[in-house]
């Protein structure tokens, strides 16, 4: 290690434009006879379009999907036998089929008159019946999202490792039915999209709030038929994404076909009422989880059926069945459990289409199988942290092959559990005389940088093969670096030039990293899946040996020795009798041709690296958090007094930034835990519009969370590293669920869904209160 | 149209402009003043603070024809503020930022608590911060920056009062 390389808690290169407002994000960006958009969207949750009156006088600014000649909707697809899939058509062309779908798109100078133009378009909709819970859909006659479908069934999986013996042999049947809610994902910057033709590059370039801007021109090529090098995709500084953005929008796809039309600059910036109701897209699974386990609660088999609803078409490109998927695959956690039986069901409704938020599904697998953890503790009468340590994966078994197929690649699970039991204990708060006070833990492990093999198996139009990075030594032996991955908070351009200095012994201040540009870098599925800094880590890496190696050579060269005898240290090129800089070697190419060989001269110091880890197999990234709440029984409220996480994402490159990533994932979970939903009504009617109803947590209600880290390095990935991005998020649902259901215990109440909101806290107690007076009056 | 006068950043603004324009559009849109952020435009975030007359106000509801006549400061405007500078450092040293985003709306709040308070605990210093909200780094590094930038006040408040 340098003391800039890996490992270095070096303060971020992005800081300091942020900090003096000079960030440059989409709605940032003016260009000369630029409009702004505004869209027409259904008041409806399901409805056919009769017509839509244009007022006359405006009508060459009103688009709808008639206008759109030549566009071609965006077509997921997928490798699970029988997936119905329907992808977000741009507009809807003659029916709606949730509140939010755009149905018109008006322009003007700005967003205001835009809007103005808007409110005097009208859609002529006839009302068709509604589903908006998984329970409509699939109740027998239900209406139907798709008539031609002939069900609202889009997606089943099954997966059995056989669990009759198991189950003969478990002593104790423990049954759930576990409910996460719809969330908005909220980044702080809205989803936004510019677009413009560029005729000296004979380009489509479409500035977008994206995290993976190559896969955004893939979708938009098939979309309008154009040839990949006819469009450029720019992702600026990007508000924060969490998933959000690492989807294609239509509203993408409008704008880039308005501004080819028009041949003028055509933006779109979403404003908080559009997120908050057309992109209330996430979480919404229901989980009905059987253990079946032995009188000390080892758990010999797990049963599970898993439903979301998914709303009303397919997200391109993970489709509508990622989720489910992702949830299946990790169900069993990070437990040693011999049987596993799930049944998935994708449910179509009348909502915004489910899209992947940090962590996908996770946070709701680690929901159900943490909370069915405590219950199977609570009924043989054992500790729960106990519980877990005793069908936890323990370190001597790792790699572990996981009944789900997946292969855990390293860790101590046990150890840490131990570490947040541990730190929690340590607290004692006060949280006055007529709270009650519990504590809850989750465990979970995580597929990070998901591997070629595991996106090919579900055939969906994303594959990540291996990650490039291209490393341009400049004439000056400065260093600009170029990756098709996307930062977005996640501090890239200091993590990257670290992985650089670490190889190259170079100076990070020498080091640019530029990305999102598909102009600018290497192909790249983009930032996701916890995978950039395993991923373009590792091929950040490889760019920077292959340059290495050619500038050993040149240094041999000019010293009269082999490259064998030059080593690279601290920036110094070092030889047997003499040594030499990084900067002179790259001046001698750039400007003294004549003092090299020509086989020295004919590939430059501009280089493309590639990378994945050995084997294509993923580094498992893995938690145990702990919370400590106070609830107040009269008033359901819920204040999380301590939170604690003790992580292990092997080698970090940057620790600092770590701890960033953890702890904002964790208040993103403490949201999903405690606050977020968008309810929707039996007309699909989205009820949460405002920050005023969609509690997004604030300094108040996340404390000062308190972490750990252990570092076991991933066997599979250089430097050891594993992905940390979106573990955070995963435990909170889980930790504090079962934190409120210890402080719960003296009332029998046990919370079964999040967000645990006052009115649910309150419900659990009734519903225990009830069930005390049942079981007294059947005694009587 | 309205004509508006007032001071943006030291300098004096004069602009016609539209009565229903809100003070954060004509920050960004008239004077292309980028750094003042939406997040919500209803008043809730918190990105779009600035400072009016020396109070952290939300640009995205005050309306800019009700801005005659005040002193506006922008993330732009806090170079020779010695309380941002410090605050700066502190949320650099503290990773008190990931996107970047809710940054400027953080300073201006973050730098009405620092002159508020003198010796505020972390209960106070986050209830404080309850109107402005941030995705991604869970508060602790902001509440830290702000912590420590009290503390060096308070010290040079001490100091001060030690040597006269």
């Amino acid at each position: 290690m340098t003391d800039t390389g890996v490992g270095a808690s070096l303060p971020r290169k992005e800081d300091d434009r942020f900090l003096h407002g000079r960030g440059r994000y989409l709605a940032d960006i003016e260009m000369p006879r630029m409009l702004d958009v505004a869209f027409v969207r259904s008041p409806l949750a399901h409805a056919e379009i009769v017509g839509i009156e244009k007022p006359e006088e405006a009508g060459e600014r009103v688009f709808t999907a008639r206008d759109m000649d030549g566009v071609v909707p965006i077509r997921p697809t997928s490798n699970v036998a029988g997936h119905r899939i329907v992808g977000s058509p741009p507009m809807a062309f003659d029916r709606v089929r949730f509140v939010g779908e755009i149905i018109a798109t008006c322009l003007a100078p700005n967003r205001a008159q835009a809007e103005d133009l808007a409110e005097r378009v009208v859609p002529d909709l006839k009302e068709l019946p509604v589903v908006a819970s998984i329970d409509a859909a699939m109740a027998e006659g239900a209406p139907l999202v798709h008539a031609d479908w002939g069900t609202n069934l889009s997606m089943e999986t099954r997966f059995d490792s056989g669990i009759e013996e198991q189950v003969a042999r478990a002593t104790v049947q423990v049954t759930r039915t576990l409910d996460m809610a719809r969330q908005a994902m909220v980044p702080l910057e809205g989803k936004g999209a510019l677009a413009h033709y560029d005729a000296r590059d004979g380009q489509l370039v479409v500035y977008s709030s994206t995290q993976s801007p190559h896969m955004i021109r893939n979708a938009l090529c098939q979309c309008l038929g154009l040839q990949q090098r006819q469009i450029r995709v720019v992702a600026p500084d990007v508000g924060g994404g969490f998933g959000y953005k690492a989807i294609l929008h239509p509203e993408e796809v409008i704008v880039a076909w308005l501004a080819l039309r028009l041949k003028r600059p055509v933006r779109w910036l979403e404003d908080r009422f559009e997120h908050l109701t057309a992109g209330a897209n996430a979480r919404q699974h229901r989980y009905r989880m059987t253990a079946h386990a032995d009188d000390r609660g080892r758990i010999l088999a797990l049963d599970a059926v898993l439903t979301t609803d998914a709303g009303a078409y397919s997200i391109w490109p993970h489709t509508n069945g990622f989720d489910a998927i992702q949830a299946s695959g990790i169900l069993t956690g990070p437990y040693d459990i011999g049987g596993y039986r799930v049944r998935t069901m994708t449910v179509a409704t009348n909502k915004p289409p489910l899209s992947p938020y940090r962590a996908v599904a996770r946070p709701g697998a680690c929901f159900a199988m943490e909370t069915l953890v405590d219950a199977v503790a609570r009924a043989v009468g054992r500790d729960p942290v106990e519980v877990r340590l005793e069908n936890l994966v323990p370190a001597a078994a790792m790699p572990y092959k996981a009944i789900t197929g997946k292969e855990y690649d390293s860790g101590d699970y046990p150890a840490s559990l131990r570490r947040a039991r541990a730190m929690v204990d340590a607290v004692s708060a006060d949280a006055g005389p007529d709270r009650l006070i519990g504590t809850g833990y989750a465990v979970y492990t995580e597929h990070t940088a998901v591997s070629t093999a595991t996106i090919s198996q579900i055939g969906v139009q994303m594959m990540p093969g291996f990650e490039q990075a291209a490393a341009l030594m400049q004439p000056d032996g400065s260093l600009e670096i170029r990756v098709g991955v996307q930062s977005h908070g996640q501090g890239m351009e200091t993590t990257l030039a670290q992985i650089a200095s670490e190889v190259l012994g170079i100076d990070p201040q020498r080091v640019s990293v530029r990305h999102g540009d598909t102009a600018l870098s290497p192909y790249s599925t983009g930032t996701y899946a916890s995978r950039a800094i395993v991923m373009t880590g590792g091929a950040v890496a490889a760019a920077a040996d292959k340059l290495a190696f050619k500038l050993r050579e040149i240094a041999a060269h000019m010293m009269q020795c082999t490259a064998d005898d030059v080593r690279l240290e601290a920036g110094e090129l070092v030889g047997p009798g003499a040594s030499m800089t990084i900067e002179e070697a790259a001046v001698i190419w750039h400007f003294r041709p004549f003092d090299l060989p020509e086989e020295l001269l004919r590939d430059g110091l501009e280089v493309t690296g590639g990378y994945r880890p050995d084997g294509d197999r993923a580094p498992f990234a893995y938690a145990a958090h702990a919370a400590r709440v106070a609830v107040d029984p009269e008033l359901g409220t819920v204040e999380v007094l301590d939170y604690v996480a003790v992580d292990d994402c092997g080698t970090r490159v940057n620790p600092m930034i770590v701890d960033g990533q953890v702890l904002g994932g964790v208040a993103q979970g403490i949201g999903t835990a405690l606050f977020e939903e968008v309810p929707f009504d039996d007309q699909g009617q989205p009820l949460a519009t405002t920050f005023g109803d969609y509690s997004v947590p604030a300094a108040s209600e996340i404390p000062m969370i308190r972490l750990d880290h252990m570092e076991t390095r991933s066997p599979y990935t250089r430097f050891g590293v594993k992905g940390v991005g979106e573990g955070g998020a995963i435990a909170p649902p889980a930790a504090v669920v079962n934190a409120i259901n210890d402080a719960l215990r003296s009332t029998g109440a046990e919370l079964c869904a999040v967000p645990a909101t006052p009115r649910r806290v309150l419900q659990a107690i009734f519903d225990a209160q009830d069930r005390a007076a049942g079981k007294k009056e059947a005694a009587r | 149209m309205t004509t508006l006068s007032l001071t943006v950043n030291g300098e004096p603004v004069r602009a016609e402009i539209d009565p229903r324009l809100s003070l954060a559009d004509f920050l960004r849109e008239n004077l292309a003043l980028k750094g003042t952020h939406l997040g919500c435009e209803h008043g809730a975030c918190g990105a779009c603070t600035v400072v009016v007359d020396d109070m952290p106000m939300r640009s995205c509801i005050t309306l800019a024809a009700s801005c005659e006549g005040v002193r506006v400061t922008t993330v732009e405007g806090f170079d020779d503020d010695p309380v941002v500078t410090r605050l700066r450092q502190a949320f650099r040293d503290e990773h008190a930022l990931q996107c970047g985003y809710c940054t400027p709306g953080m300073l201006a709040t973050a730098r009405d608590i620092v002159l508020r308070h003198d010796r505020p605990d972390t209960e106070q210093i986050r209830a404080e911060l309850a109107g402005c909200i941030c995705r991604c780094t869970g508060y602790r590094g902001i509440v830290r920056a702000i912590a420590r930038v009290i503390e060096t006040k308070s010290q040079a408040t001490a100091a001060k009062a030690g040597t006269t």
